[in-house]
């Protein structure tokens, strides 16, 4: 068949190349992976009026509409408007233009988030309610960022695989006296966490507190209520990602943060990107933004005007771990080399082949 | 206010090793327990735990512990002229009144012997108190024997039947109590005796119901529990089995409401 | 005498009781429950009548009050052992009926059990005035009217909450003065007249039927739903099993502290004697011993009622989702069967 379509303007309204030619799979944004149910009778019947019938659920917790013809898109973009509304400019308060025309970018990736303490016996924070605050930082914007907010350590949303990897956490408070020394929470740290809880001889607690990781585990199983959840804080890690390059596990970023700190640092992430890219927006992984601009210089720009709590913790640097799927190919000719920031202030230049 | 939980001071007058893990600690004091009583010693560390009464006289008393489990090395530690706190004596001891002028019969296993030694001194140092005494002790092996003097004076005056559970020893034979119970002349003794069973819950509940097996009247049975403690009094629940309190009911109950006394 | 007194003013009478006694209430602490944006409700001091959670149950009961989890009894030297203090002030504790009741309950124990008073408790008990906060309808874990713990008559003042004020039923001359001068109102507590959840108790008839429901297979469901947490017995309104636990403050361990600490049947390691000596190893084995504690041994024992109060406290904390109420009715199906395969 005889098509003449810009693959790449379709992509960044949200619309997926499909290997049947003419066809788009269209991914509709759910920040923090919780909506109303009203919206699946909406999704259905785009997948029956629009698309092939099926529906498929995103790997990044997007909704996903596959077989919708090309020449449909205007219709179904007139027909998503109210969901975008509802979704991103009322639930979110994005900063954006409800019209006609579908999503004005696929640049932040939507915002992945496990259910969290609205539901979850484990979770520690309302993740929903956090992805939400963070999709209006992000959102609507061409650079990219992969961000997942996990209720707890235990990451069930794999928010280690994202550049941003959010957990909610606690410091966990202790009362002497409610405790019976049964040893509950030694077993369930043992078992579930970093095992940084032991009996004295005095039957109550001892706490490694350096390497508790704030799960609450123990606050969990203590049947006096002896352990209980403190300050609410968050963990960050930095730098995960999947591919077929370098996929690699995020390393602890940082640590005990209170929600401004987080919120703070992704406020800055679109200033932080325009510079990285000198102010040219392309279509990089925000990873591996961070990684041209290297950890120190990106704190520098991550953090402008934040003030971190007390208990807070940051990496002083970060050394990943490489899990190249060839080995070596991230070394390779300076002329391949790629270079963050403004032009004049790369401080050295290479002789032209 | 009476304060039934507040321990006194005893001196400590001598410390006797029984065997490789038992130590007898004689200690000075006014306290006039029944044979079968028991005594809360406090142990540093532990808190507080039951030991029975292993002998007393006029102003002394004898407990025997075992230096296993979570008991500290703090009071294998103490010589004699150091302190050690008591409480008690509590509990029901042995009827001995029930056994006056009758044949006894006494089976114990192994530490079991402890709570019925100041007994068995006093049936050796008054034979007329009873017709006469059977003695059936049974042991793991060699080294958990206590009380070896003891054991071997009693021979004089008892019938005694000593044995290991699987380890030869000249002199003693080798298998479990319960192999022996027939081995006691209960007809001979026509109604006239009482049976006395103390020793870990496994072996009073074999030698109980193998004694009942030869013929002896369940209320002719006696037995001593041993339960965790923690007051001695009937307030921590530690020793509780249905409406009985160890420590209050116990620690010696009739055959007839022990082998309801389920755990 | 019944009176009736804003917040405000109840405040005052508060600030001028607080001269003779502490007042203890159910109090929230917030994000302090087992899961996260959970509340804890327990008893604690207050100062205000704001602070009193009365609208929820609490998830601790009022024993706390008289028997804390952990009391010091006595501070040890080499040659001596001295008691710990009490309390100076008097308590002014505000409980429901079912904690009224398990006071009474707890007091069989602690006061008469083998003849035999525990001063920790009877110091704190003779120090105890009860503010009996009015239940009249109960959550839906509560069983109160099945063990006759919905009433109470035993209280110096009963107290309604309403939207910014209280009516309070005046008995205890003691507290008359505090009241002078307040509106006088017409006031007795109404109370729980029905629950959601019966709770029928079934009689044992004899031992023999005991001993076999001891071993009967219904416990064996426990073996693998319950996971021996203990936080049953921790919210029990009459549990009172403890441990005394020495601390010792140098190395030889002659100068220390001892403690009681709460203990729960539920864990293992309850009976657990020095020598490796333990009875009921399986969670089945527990929570038939806590079950027939509750709802037989303790009766048989003291001939007056069941040790149970029906407060459902067991059932809200229950991380595993027992029922005690449940399971009284599967005890009474195992009943019925051995009776008939007796006859």
């Amino acid at each position: 068949m005889n098509h003449d379509i810009d693959i790449k303007k379709v992509r960044i309204n949200c619309y997926r190349q499909s290997k049947v030619a003419g066809e788009f799979m269209l991914q509709l944004r759910v920040p923090g992976a919780l909506i109303d149910a009203k919206h699946l009778s909406m999704v259905q019947e785009i997948c029956e009026r629009w698309g092939n019938g099926t529906f498929h659920m995103g790997t990044r917790q997007t909704l996903n509409i596959p077989g919708i013809k090309y020449e449909y898109i205007d219709e179904v973009n007139k027909f998503i408007k109210g969901y975008i509304h509802d979704v991103d400019i009322e639930m979110c308060d994005v900063d954006m233009e409800s019209n006609d025309a579908g999503y004005p970018t696929i640049g932040a990736r939507n915002i992945i988030s496990c259910i969290g303490n609205a539901h979850c016996i484990k979770g520690n924070i309302n993740t929903y309610k956090l992805a939400r605050k963070i999709e209006r930082l992000v959102f609507p914007s061409h650079y990219h960022i992969k961000v997942a907010v996990a209720g707890c350590p235990n990451d069930c949303a794999k928010a280690n695989f994202n550049d941003f990897g959010i957990m909610g956490v606690h410091k966990q408070v202790y009362d002497i006296d409610r405790c019976i020394g049964c040893g509950s929470c030694v077993e369930a740290c043992e078992h579930h966490a970093t095992g940084v809880l032991s009996l004295n001889a005095n039957g109550k607690i001892d706490k490694d507190t350096c390497c508790c990781v704030g799960c609450g585990e123990c606050s969990l199983i203590c049947p006096t209520g002896a352990w209980s959840r403190g300050k609410q804080l968050y963990r960050v890690t930095l730098g995960g990602r999947t591919g077929k390059q370098n996929p690699r596990s995020g390393k602890l970023f940082l640590n005990w943060v209170t929600e401004d700190v987080v919120l703070g640092m992704f406020a800055n992430w679109q200033k932080f990107s325009a510079w990285a890219l000198d102010y040219k927006p392309e279509y990089l992984h925000g990873g591996h933004l961070i990684d041209r601009v290297g950890y120190k210089e990106f704190v520098k720009h991550i953090f402008e005007g934040v003030e971190f709590n007390p208990e807070a913790k940051m990496a002083d640097d970060i050394y990943w771990a490489e899990n190249e799927q060839r080995g070596n190919m991230h070394v390779m000719p300076l002329s391949q080399h790629k270079f963050a920031g403004p032009t004049e202030e790369r401080g050295y230049s290479f002789a032209k082949k | 206010m009476n304060n039934i939980v507040k321990p006194v001071a005893c001196k400590i007058l001598e410390v006797k090793k029984e065997s490789l893990h038992e130590w007898t600690f004689k200690v000075e004091t006014d306290i006039k327990p029944s044979h079968g009583q028991f005594l809360q010693l406090s142990i540093p560390k532990v808190g507080e735990a039951p030991i029975s009464v292993s002998g007393y006289g006029d102003g002394w008393m004898d407990f025997t512990i075992r230096s296993v489990g979570k008991v500290t090395d703090v009071i294998f530690d103490k010589k004699p002229g150091d302190i050690l706190f008591l409480r008690g004596a509590y509990g029901h001891g042995w009827p001995v009144e029930k056994f006056q002028g009758k044949h006894m019969v006494v089976i114990t296993g192994g530490t079991g012997l402890a709570p019925v030694k100041s007994m068995l001194n006093m049936f050796y140092d008054n034979p007329d108190y009873v017709k006469s005494v059977t003695l059936i002790s049974g042991f793991k092996n060699e080294e958990g024997i206590i009380f070896k003097n003891d054991l071997e004076r009693w021979k004089e005056k008892f019938t005694t039947m000593y044995t290991l559970d699987r380890d030869q020893k000249e002199g003693w034979n080798t298998g479990f109590v319960t192999e022996f119970v027939s081995k006691v002349p209960f007809k001979d003794f026509g109604e006239d005796y009482e049976v006395v069973i103390v020793g870990p819950p496994p072996m009073m509940k074999f030698t109980g119901l193998e004694a009942v097996k030869c013929g002896v009247k369940e209320e002719k049975i006696w037995v001593s529990f041993e339960r965790k403690m923690s007051c001695a009094v009937g307030k921590c629940g530690h020793c509780r089995i249905d409406e009985v309190y160890v420590c209050l009911d116990g620690p010696v109950f009739n055959y007839t409401q022990a082998k309801y006394l389920v755990d | 005498m019944g009176y009736k007194v804003s917040f405000e003013e109840a405040n005052k009478i508060f600030a001028k009781l607080q001269d003779e006694y502490e007042i203890w209430a159910p109090k929230r602490f917030v994000g302090r429950g087992r899961y996260s944006d959970t509340d804890m409700i327990k008893y604690d001091k207050v100062n205000t009548v704001e602070e009193i959670e009365y609208k929820e149950k609490s998830d601790f009961p009022a024993k706390e009050v008289l028997t804390p989890i952990t009391e010091s009894l006595f501070y040890f030297t080499e040659d001596e052992f001295i008691e710990s203090k009490a309390t100076k002030k008097k308590l002014l504790i505000f409980m429901r009926p079912c904690d009224i009741h398990a006071q009474h309950h707890q007091e069989k124990i602690y006061l008469s059990n083998g003849d035999f008073t525990d001063m920790y408790y009877k110091r704190m008990n003779e120090k105890v005035k009860i503010v009996m906060m009015e239940c009249t309808t109960g959550w839906d874990t509560c069983f109160c009217v099945s063990m006759g713990t919905n009433k109470s008559e035993d209280y110096s003042m009963a107290v309604r909450f309403g939207e910014g004020e209280l009516t309070l039923d005046v008995k205890d001359a003691d507290f008359a003065p505090y009241f002078e001068g307040q509106a006088s109102a017409d006031f007795k507590p109404d109370y729980v007249k029905e629950n959601e959840l019966h709770v029928e108790i079934p009689e044992i008839p004899n031992k023999d039927v005991l001993l076999k429901l001891k071993s009967h297979p219904m416990w064996n469901e426990y073996n693998k739903r319950c996971i021996s947490c203990g936080a049953c017995t921790i919210a029990c309104s009459t549990c009172t099993c403890f441990t005394t636990t020495d601390i010792v403050y140098n190395e030889n361990g002659s100068v220390g502290e001892r403690k009681r600490t709460s203990a729960s049947c539920q864990i293992k390691g309850f009976t657990d004697m020095a020598g490796g000596m333990s009875f009921r190893n399986t969670a089945g084995e527990r929570m038939r011993y806590k079950v027939l504690h509750k709802f037989h041994d303790y009766k048989a024992r003291f001939k007056d009622y069941h040790m149970c109060v029906g407060c459902g406290r067991c059932i809200d904390r229950c991380p595993e989702y027992i029922s005690i109420a449940a399971t009284v009715d599967k005890m009474a199906k195992a009943i019925d069967e051995i009776v008939a395969e007796e006859k």
